[in-house]
């Protein structure tokens, strides 16, 4: 048989470890990556519940501040003061995306 | 134009009648490698090609973007910038002796702020947080959890209101906070906002609140006074500029920036974040509970209503606050809570807005079993947000990413002959 390339048996053993180690190392890359994004989530999360359980009160209805706010100036949930500054309505702003789409614009809903 | 920790953000700050056409989130077609992972954050559809198949990416209109940003957070070339920012004006307005300029961070915020300080992922600085605000000039220190608090007392009593029948209102009953979901349903399912709560997000409640309530407390003119809402989202800058959120006889919100608007403002400013002491923020509006700042967390909004519908409907004491059923990572999380003296109350928690289609559809045919629903634009919730810090491997990813891309690019130009 006619040789082509000459490789000793050591070479090609080093050569298969580093083709194999590049795999590998790639492979990993990729995964690692990818769940990595998916736990730096789940990181920040945790953290939330655990500042949850270290603060002093635990139900909005027992906050001090909530307490307050509603003795002197809020008076009741759903009353009408609440009705004047924190409740809204909404706007109907459906026209604008069926014109879009009248003329031939795609979306996904 | 600058960039603000590794996002590209115009130096713009529009006047609300102009919302509606602002791009708050639009791509550079000079970086776009056409790799199309955008499209997959992105449940209306609006960034899509600008020609056709194939090519850069674009926003097609202001009014198909419900501006939540998770484009831009998961892009991995950084081509998407963001198109609003108020920090300027912000910084004009620290500096002027005569504004009252005070401080609304949202929950979320203090979980990813540490970041571009060299914190691990997900560290609570809520205390440096305070402290570096305070720094910067600001004179009260209020703080958006403690409006969190008072949305779960509206948001909780409509939905005893409604459950009761003592508001003609349909059920389900669906939250508010999230200003993505909010302008989605406007736009994508207008039929469907008699479900809604008509309580105004947190910030939505603070703003008129800081400038009715905390202009009596601190004696201060409420014309006088500048509030800054910071957030771990995009989307609140279109919700700050809405028209309507002028309750308190002023604009409610004055000025909207996100997490990373924060850390540049404490970097530019020359503070030094690491070495600052843990502060707290000052009472009146300032004070808060657990119960607000699991907000940050998609099954957060659910699981302090919960801890106050139970306690109010059954009359007893909630022993442990924790409802492990409602918290949610991803995707969508059903659940059936006993409640004494009412029975089975049937919750819903959506986390990522595509996947409230199904259930909206659910609804829309009067189908729907549930009685309560919390639909989180980002997955995970706010935490997650597309104005918090970018996570590192985002960017870190591209050498690969950008080959396939590459070979992608190649494989499609053939394609079109």
């Amino acid at each position: 048989m006619k040789e082509i390339i000459k490789v000793t048996r050591r070479q090609f053993v080093k050569i298969a470890g580093y083709t194999v180690g590049a795999a590998l190392y790639s492979w990993n890359f990729a995964k690692f990556t990818y769940a990595a994004v998916k736990d730096n989530i789940a990181t920040r999360q945790e953290s939330v519940y655990v500042q949850d359980t270290k603060m002093k009160v635990r139900k909005s209805q027992d906050s001090p501040a909530v307490k307050k706010i509603y003795k002197d100036f809020l008076h009741e949930p759903c009353g009408h003061m609440s009705h004047h500054l924190l409740h809204t309505h909404y706007v109907d702003r459906s026209a604008r995306v069926k014109q879009l789409k009248a003329k031939g614009l795609k979306l996904k809903v | 134009m600058r960039v603000i920790e590794n996002v590209v953000t115009l130096s713009n700050a529009p006047i609300p009648q102009d919302a509606d056409n602002v791009y708050f989130i639009q791509v550079d077609q000079t970086k776009c490698e056409e790799c199309g992972e955008c499209e997959n954050h992105c449940a209306t559809g609006a960034i899509q090609p600008k020609d056709g198949n194939d090519g850069p990416r674009t926003v097609a209109d202001p009014a198909t973007c419900v501006n939540c940003g998770q484009c831009l957070v998961n892009c991995p070339y950084g081509a998407i910038y963001e198109g609003v920012s108020f920090v300027d004006e912000i910084f004009n307005a620290l500096k002027d002796p005569d504004t009252v300029v005070v401080s609304m961070p949202a929950p979320a915020v203090r979980y990813g702020l540490g970041e571009p300080f060299g914190y691990p992922i997900g560290t609570y600085v809520g205390g440096k947080m305070f402290a570096a605000l305070r720094k910067l000039g600001f004179d009260y220190i209020w703080d958006n959890q403690m409006t969190a608090d008072v949305t779960i007392m509206e948001e909780g009593t409509e939905l005893l209101h409604r459950l009761t029948g003592k508001i003609k209102k349909p059920l389900p009953q669906f939250t508010s906070c999230c200003p993505g979901w909010i302008k989605f349903m406007e736009t994508f399912y207008p039929e469907l906002s008699e479900n809604v709560s008509t309580c105004k997000s947190p910030i939505g409640m603070l703003g008129p609140l800081s400038k009715t309530y905390g202009a009596e407390v601190t004696k201060a003119r409420p014309e006088k006074i500048y509030t800054v809402s910071i957030m771990p989202c995009v989307a609140k800058k279109y919700e700050g500029l809405r028209t309507e959120m002028s309750d308190s006889g002023f604009r409610d919100i004055d000025a909207t920036i996100t997490t990373r608007e924060l850390a540049y403002m404490i970097k530019k400013a020359g503070i030094d974040f690491k070495s600052l002491p843990d502060e707290e923020p000052d009472f009146d509006l300032g004070d808060s509970t657990g119960a607000a700042t699991i907000f940050g967390n998609s099954g957060g909004v659910m699981e302090a209503a919960l801890r106050y519908a139970y306690e109010v409907v059954s009359g007893k004491k909630l022993n442990d606050p924790d409802i492990k059923a409602v918290r949610s990572h991803k995707g969508v999380k059903a659940a059936t809570i006993n409640v004494p003296k009412f029975g089975d109350l049937e919750v819903c928690v959506v986390s990522g807005l595509a996947n409230a289609i199904p259930i909206l559809e659910e609804v829309k045919q009067g189908k729907s079993k549930y009685h309560f629903i919390e639909v989180m634009t980002c997955p995970g919730g706010c935490v997650n947000g597309g104005g918090q810090p970018l996570f590192p491997d985002v960017r870190e990813a591209s050498l690969l990413r950008s080959i396939i891309a590459r070979i992608n690019r190649r494989f499609n130009m053939r394609k079109m002959g």
